[in-house]
């Protein structure tokens, strides 16, 4: 039994958030503001947070700073289209995805489910993917594409490594530039941008429409392969 | 200004303007020549008695006087009279140049070289000093005219004090002060104008004009002209110390224009931020709030229409009233925008009729009940009441006033009491809640739209509702105000006029 902490002041939302998760057999806690959710998030201790950027006493931008320095616990942002800024520094901060206002709850339940899986392989040995005729060995530093060996420069190799452990997390520009290239290029989207294209040109079977590694306009790049469950 | 000050003013600028030189080298020269023939004339009689060289220094005493007057010219004339006449009256043989003796000839000579040494070492001391005083008196007035510049607040009254001073200061009768104003035609608009009308003095000057031609003084920043001071007026020509003057406060006055200038725009930045800073506080109120019901409808209504989740009835119904309450929440919050954009149009017209202050009431409280199920209503309110109103603003008025109420109750309690009484041809509605009440500086403002907004969580709240209330109101003739509740809360009143048919 899964346990989610909802944040939002609205009690409406909470209120239908609430029994659209527990009749699908959620355990739900609720919070209306930042410091009730800290409380809950250490006495109810959640696997997940849903958690509304825009909260009375203190944003969720901070809530999300704050319980970063001692939980790993998946955090799913709510946002307005009017907060892309505060939605960014949200997931610069280590938030994990995001939904736009307002939303239909099957796509929530879709981001709650792949952020629960993710949360539960989380620590096992690399993975190994397998999507269209590619074969991707994290552990053997390998990649193979119709049989063959596809040669990735260091930075391509690194860039993949950094998207693949995260399979399914929405990981922003900056988050990325700074794993693979360091503190001090995380303004440099541009690099970014280049080598993502090279390293689709070299994996995804259609270069055009990505399916391997999905942009999210505006915010960074998701790792859409799923590794086969205990490979 | 005071009259001392002018008068002190146009003291030393006039001691400024003597032509000094000219008249007082002429009082120089008339001593010089007065002075020895009375000398002559005093000692004639006793030129055997005393030695010559005694009489000499007389003649010494009347150079000084010359030249501490009149300066060197005075000093050298003075001492070549005194040398020809000590020569011609009281050296033997006495009416003839002709010197007896050696000695003669040297005291003589002597005498002449000490006058025109003593005439140039005076008529320069003199000189020095004349010097001083004058650029003493010239930074006396620059002074005052900049102090003039620099301690009055900025604006049209100040320029036009200050180029009064300058037209009194120099003897000018009128001025016009230009500034650069790119909108305008030929760059410049006239700011100011004393002692003339507007559009009598001209920037620009035509030098085939018969008239005399006006002092123009650029008044520049660096290589940045910044505008144009004009004077006009029957006077002599500048003179050089006037002129520096004149043009050390222009360069003063472009920069207290520049100052002037930005200080405006400034102002006018600040008022275009704060107004942007209100504009997007409410673009993110109203997008927020209509977004809240829309979206816990949206989400009931997706978790609806999935088929694979077993519901009790009891589940379904409250997703349902859930959906229903989210509705209507949105179409009050849109009733009071659309409500709020004709209170500001100005568009509103009350339709006045009677309408029975008792049935408006309940429907109200009705209205809101819906919305705060949790809150008790008790209402007092005698029979047969009536006002003078139009029905739909009515409405809108009580349901807004009560609704403020019972959120107010819904946090502390003890419910909502509203009470109408007639008197003195008014009728006088108060809704009396017992939550946390709002503060005696608070009260005026309550009233004003959105006066809630929060600047870092945006909500239009009640603050748009109490606004409408007021609107209304207002164009029923009505007045609406804060009171507080005897024990703690907000008394939120409504008067409007009684209708004469009943009551």
């Amino acid at each position: 039994l899964n346990r989610i902490l909802v944040v939002d002041d609205e009690q409406q939302i909470l209120r239908a958030l609430r029994r659209a998760l527990v009749a699908r057999g959620y355990e739900v806690a609720t919070a209306t503001d930042g410091k009730d959710a800290l409380a809950e998030l250490e006495s109810f201790s959640p696997d997940l947070v849903v958690l509304d950027l825009n909260l009375p006493d203190m944003d969720g931008i901070e809530v999300c700073r704050r319980a970063r320095t001692w939980s790993q616990v998946p955090i799913l942002i709510l946002s307005v289209r009017e907060d892309e800024a505060g939605k960014v520094q949200a997931l610069d901060l280590g938030a994990d995805d995001y939904l736009t206002k307002p939303f239909g709850i099957d796509e929530l339940l879709a981001r709650v489910r792949a952020l629960l899986r993710r949360s539960r392989t989380e620590g096992s040995p690399p993975p190994r993917f397998e999507v269209d005729g590619i074969q991707i060995d994290l552990a053997a530093n390998r990649v193979r594409r119709d049989g063959r060996d596809v040669h990735l420069t260091r930075t391509e190799w690194s860039l993949l490594e950094a998207m693949a452990r995260h399979p399914g997390k929405l990981l922003t520009h900056r988050w990325l530039l700074e794993q693979v290239w360091g503190r001090g290029y995380q303004e440099d989207v541009e690099v970014l941008r280049v080598f993502v294209s090279q390293l689709r040109r070299k994996l995804e079977p259609d270069p055009a429409r990505p399916t391997v590694i999905v942009t999210e306009p505006g915010v960074g790049y998701r790792w859409a392969a799923v590794a086969p469950e205990g490979g | 200004m005071s009259q001392d000050v002018d008068r002190s003013s146009a003291g030393h600028l006039v001691r400024l303007m003597r032509p000094p030189r000219a008249r007082r080298q002429a009082i120089g020269y008339a001593v010089g020549l007065v002075g020895t023939a009375l000398l002559v004339a005093a000692f004639l009689p006793f030129r055997d008695e005393a030695d010559p060289l005694a009489k000499g220094f007389g003649f010494l005493v009347v150079v000084v006087a010359a030249a501490g007057i009149g300066g060197i010219g005075p000093g050298v004339f003075t001492s070549f009279l005194g040398f020809v006449a000590f020569n011609f009256f009281f050296l033997p043989p006495y009416g003839t140049f002709v010197i007896g003796t050696w000695e003669y000839v040297i005291v003589l000579f002597v005498n002449l070289g000490i006058s025109v040494l003593i005439s140039i070492l005076l008529g320069r001391a003199t000189e020095r000093a004349e010097a001083a005083e004058a650029r003493e008196s010239e930074l006396r007035t620059l002074v005052e005219l900049s102090r003039e510049l620099v301690v009055r607040p900025p604006g049209t009254e100040a320029y036009r004090e200050i180029i009064g001073h300058v037209l009194r200061t120099f003897g000018y009768e009128a001025g016009a002060l230009f500034v650069r104003d790119t909108t305008h035609a030929g760059g410049l608009r006239e700011e100011v104008s004393v002692g003339c009308n507007v559009g009598e003095i001209s920037y620009e000057w035509d030098p085939r004009s018969k008239e005399r031609p006006p002092e123009r003084l650029p008044l520049s920043i660096g290589a940045n002209n910044v505008g144009l001071l004009v004077l006009r007026g029957v006077r002599p020509a500048l003179t050089p110390a006037e002129s520096r003057i004149l043009r050390a406060f222009g360069d003063q006055l472009a920069l207290v224009l520049e100052r002037d200038r930005l200080l405006r725009t400034a102002t006018e930045a600040e008022v275009y931020r704060q107004t942007e800073r209100v504009r997007q506080s409410l673009f993110a109120a109203v997008s927020h709030d209509l977004r809240s019901p829309l979206a816990a409808i949206k989400a009931t209504v997706t978790d609806l229409l999935d088929q694979d989740v077993q519901r009790s009835p009891g589940d379904l119904r409250e997703s349902l009233e859930a959906v229903d309450s989210e509705a209507e929440r949105l179409n009050a919050l849109i009733a009071n925008l659309l409500d709020m954009s004709r209170i500001e149009a100005g568009v509103l017209q009350a339709k006045l009729e009677t309408v029975d202050v008792s049935e408006a009431i309940d429907s109200s409280i009705r209205q809101v009940g819906r919305v705060w199920p949790g809150v008790a209503f008790h209402r007092r309110v005698g029979d047969g009441l009536v006002a003078r109103a139009d029905r739909v603003f009515l409405d809108r008025v009580l349901t807004n006033l009560i609704d403020n109420a019972a959120r107010a109750s819904s946090v502390g309690g003890g419910g909502v009491d509203v009470v109408a009484a007639h008197t003195d041809g008014r009728v006088t509605i108060r809704v009396v809640d017992h939550g946390r009440g709002v503060p005696p500086e608070a009260r005026e403002l309550l009233f004003q739209p959105f006066y809630e907004l929060d600047q870092r969580n945006p909500r239009l709240g009640r603050g748009l509702g109490l606004a409408i209330a007021k609107g209304f109101t207002v164009s029923m003739h009505g007045e609406v105000w804060v009171e507080e509740t005897p024990g703690g809360g907000a008394t939120l009143a409504v008067s409007i006029p009684a209708s004469e048919d009943g009551g």
